[in-house]
């Protein structure tokens, strides 16, 4: 072995060194970057040599610089993210619901229906006054306008959904191809291990989770570098660096609504793919939860709504046509009649009207003997308590529509459930892969010391060379 | 476990964001005295509340019927006292009249006084409460009854709801009151048919007929009296049905306080708990994250 030797030796020791403080330096760099996996510089021992048949080491040389980085945690995160973004949007849809509802139980439909019951029964007590029977009429007016409002603001949510789809599917085709073309530069630069493609493989991660929060996906990493995206249910979204899109096509079978169309990666024919998005396990993500809201879960507040005011009209007006008005001929319909069934009539309760236009029509006596008979005023009166065949069981008209009210805070209420867990184990997951993946400034400052120390001995290892050098050299004069 | 610096921030950023919530919450219930701000809030307890306040005001309304039928039901009670004194005056002067001392002139005197009487007693039977002839049935807007007696109205009972499914007949009918019935006499005694034989008697100067309308004069007084019985059973039966209706209205009232209302002591205490653990949590916070190595190297 020779002295030029210990030079190499040096040499290799102070550029690891250096590669390793250099490395330290971008993770105390990045400490608080989001997203940043902390990287590690692997060293070994350089190659053995043999010195007069005694093997010598050649020095240190880097091996590679790790991400440390823990594909289950990130696919666990993906999936609360996914969650997450389910119910966060569900939540946020389901609260106007709820706002169209009444938050207070002294205003809103419930409230103006019992103040129509018990403007009959004013009538009762008074079945001639004209007052009276403008009360009637004014306050069915206001009844039939909460229903109309109420029915109109549910629609708004269906198509404000409907309408948010061309937002969010614009930005996951964004995200896709972003996937994609960094799918690309990583095959590219080769070696995945290596610093560039490090950054490239950070924010690739971040990407994919952002992506899963608006659409529920799953990821396959490959040997080569690239990952392949897909729906939880096969269609796939990215392979390798080409990209599927996601397109809108209003479907008029469903009130115009659009349909999600998927055009698959190297492909030119669209797909159908909205009842996958929105079917079970499917509705999740900004994506899912939006088509449920817009084809499920305000559906049953429609139906519901709409059956009330069908019962309603056909109540009132079945009492109505057997009484007598103050001019003494039958009573006409009070409300426009509903076409459909009895007693439900879907999108009624947008079309509810009066039918009479004056309070002489209203057919308060129920024989045709004298204006003062209020037996049939009574009998409408009572419809308030009269327990109905309604929503799949007994109930009254007042009692259906509370539990209706309440079925909109229940659905809140799950929606927020589910929210607050999944936002609390993305927490969890976050802080399982902060302490797997993320910077500890402690740990890097031991570092630091570590390699600088290093560093240091490895000049001395020179200096002294130099020495022996010398002496060498000294040994010729 | 290893801890890095973004964990300890993002661990006391969620808890601060978490404690803040909780505060927000508990001050929103303060400010609006309600424990149930929104159905989500409590969506049991909501339709609960619901219901209870639809029962309210079904009372309130029962409260009002009750009171319109108190004041049908006074009106005919004290309308029924002046017919009686009518009667009672008409039962002394045919009881005078029926005695031989007095002579034809006395008699045709008091046979204007005996139509008087009859007028007035017409003229009670068109009494109204509210704007209504009580005394109509369900005819309640013309006058029941001609200037003849003649009576036009209907023998109906004119219902009012003073509990859910439980009605009271708030008016007397005038026909079977002071006619004995449609037609008349036909259930009773006639009591206008029997003046006016008093009229008829005095008129014609005859005694006898005079004395005879003495037993039909008693006839109609107990008549008119079952009656107002009758109408004063009703009228306490809706003093006792508002009485109820009270303790209906107090209880359901407390029921949707009950439930909606929020507990301020609760409240208030949970509030403070809250903004304590807020400060410790901010103190701990700013004491840990100035634990760093760098505190000690060179």
């Amino acid at each position: 072995m020779s002295v030029s030797d210990i030079f190499q030796i040096g040499a290799t020791a102070l550029s690891a060194q250096k590669t390793a403080l250099a490395i330290t330096g971008e993770n105390i760099a990045n400490a608080s970057t989001t997203g940043y996996s902390k990287q590690t510089v692997n060293m070994e021992a350089g190659s053995t040599i043999l010195d007069n048949g005694i093997p010598v080491g050649s020095g240190v040389q880097v091996e590679s610089i790790s991400r440390v980085y823990n594909d289950f945690l990130q696919q666990q995160l993906m999936s609360a993210n996914s969650s997450n973004g389910g119910y966060n949007t569900q939540q946020t849809q389901l609260q106007s619901v709820q706002q169209l509802f009444g938050t207070s139980s002294t205003s809103g439909l419930g409230a103006d229906l019992n103040s129509f019951f018990n403007a009959w029964q004013d009538l009762a007590n008074n079945p001639t006054g004209s007052a009276e029977r403008q009360e009637v009429l004014t306050s069915a007016q206001t009844v039939v306008s909460d229903f109309q409002q109420l029915s109109s603001g549910l629609t708004q949510v269906q198509s404000n959904a409907n309408q948010s789809l061309q937002g969010i599917t614009s930005d996951i085709n964004d995200q896709l191809q972003q996937i994609a073309s960094l799918n690309a530069q990583i095959s590219q630069t080769g070696s995945q291990q290596g610093g560039a493609a490090n950054a490239l493989l950070d924010s690739r991660d971040q990407l994919l989770q952002k992506l899963s929060g608006e659409v529920a996906i799953t990821s396959r990493l490959n040997s080569n570098g690239t990952v392949t995206v897909t729906l939880p249910q096969g269609a796939t979204l990215v392979d390798g660096n080409s990209a599927a899109t996601f397109s809108l096509q209003a479907d008029s079978a469903n009130s115009g609504f659009y349909d999600v169309m998927l055009t698959p990666p190297n492909s030119t024919a669209p797909q159908d793919v909205t009842s996958i998005l929105e079917g079970s396990g499917g509705n999740q993500g900004e994506l899912g939860a939006t088509l449920a809201v817009r084809d499920s879960l305000v559906e049953p507040f429609l139906n519901g709504l709409d059956e009330l005011a069908s019962n309603l009209a056909t109540q009132v007006n079945n009492l109505q046509s057997t009484g007598y008005d103050l001019n003494g001929n039958t009573g006409t319909d009070f409300f426009t009649s509903p076409s459909g069934s009895a007693t439900d009539t879907p999108g009624y309760s947008s079309q509810i009207n009066l039918n009479i236009t004056s309070g002489d029509q209203i057919a308060a006596a129920g024989k045709n003997d004298g204006t003062g008979d209020n037996t049939n005023a009574l009998s409408i009166a009572d419809l308030a308590n009269a327990s109905i065949s309604i929503g799949g069981g007994t109930s009254t008209l007042d009692g259906f529509y509370n539990s209706l009210v309440a079925q909109s805070g229940t659905a809140v209420q799950s929606a927020q459930t589910g929210a607050t867990q999944s936002q609390s184990s993305i927490t969890q997951l976050q802080q399982m892969i902060g302490s797997a993946s993320g910077v500890s400034l402690d740990e890097e400052l031991t570092n630091l010391t570590t390699y600088q120390l290093a560093y240091q001995a490895a000049a001395k290892l020179i200096t002294v060379g130099t020495e022996m050098m010398q002496s060498v050299l000294g040994l010729i004069t | 476990m290893r801890i890095t610096e973004n964990m300890t921030s993002a661990m006391v950023q969620s808890m601060l964001n978490q404690q803040q919530e909780n505060i927000n919450n508990l001050e929103q219930q303060a400010s609006s005295g309600l424990r149930i701000n929104e159905p989500s809030d409590d969506p049991a307890s909501a339709q609960q509340v619901l219901n209870l306040q639809g029962l309210l005001a079904a009372a309130n309304q029962y409260s009002t019927n009750i009171q319109t039928g108190t004041t049908w039901l006074s009106q005919t009670d004290s309308t029924m006292a002046t017919m009686n004194n009518v009667l009672t005056s008409a039962k002394e002067l045919a009881t005078q009249m029926a005695n031989s001392t007095y002579g034809a002139s006395d008699r045709q005197n008091a046979a204007a006084q005996a139509t008087q009487l009859r007028d007035e007693m017409i003229s009670l039977g068109n009494n109204q409460a509210a704007g209504q002839y009580i005394f109509g049935g369900y005819a309640g807007s013309q006058p029941p009854f001609a200037a003849d007696g003649t009576f036009s109205g209907t023998d109906d009972q004119v219902n009012i709801e003073v509990d859910q499914g439980s009605y009271v007949s708030i008016n007397y009918p005038g026909g079977t009151l002071l006619r004995g019935g449609i037609p008349p006499g036909s259930s009773g005694t006639d009591v206008i048919g029997v003046l006016n034989n008093l009229i008829t008697a005095l008129t014609n100067n005859d005694v006898s007929g005079v004395s005879s309308t003495i037993s039909g004069l008693d006839s109609s007084m107990s008549q008119l009296q079952a009656a107002q019985v009758d109408v004063g059973a009703r009228e306490n039966r809706l003093q006792n049905d508002a009485n109820t209706l009270t303790s209906t209205q107090d209880y359901l009232t407390q029921a949707v306080s009950a439930k909606q209302d929020a507990d301020y002591t609760q409240v208030l205490s949970d509030l403070s708990t809250q903004q304590t653990v807020y400060q410790a949590t901010l103190a701990v916070s700013a004491k840990f994250s100035q634990l760093s190595l760098l505190d000690y190297m060179q």
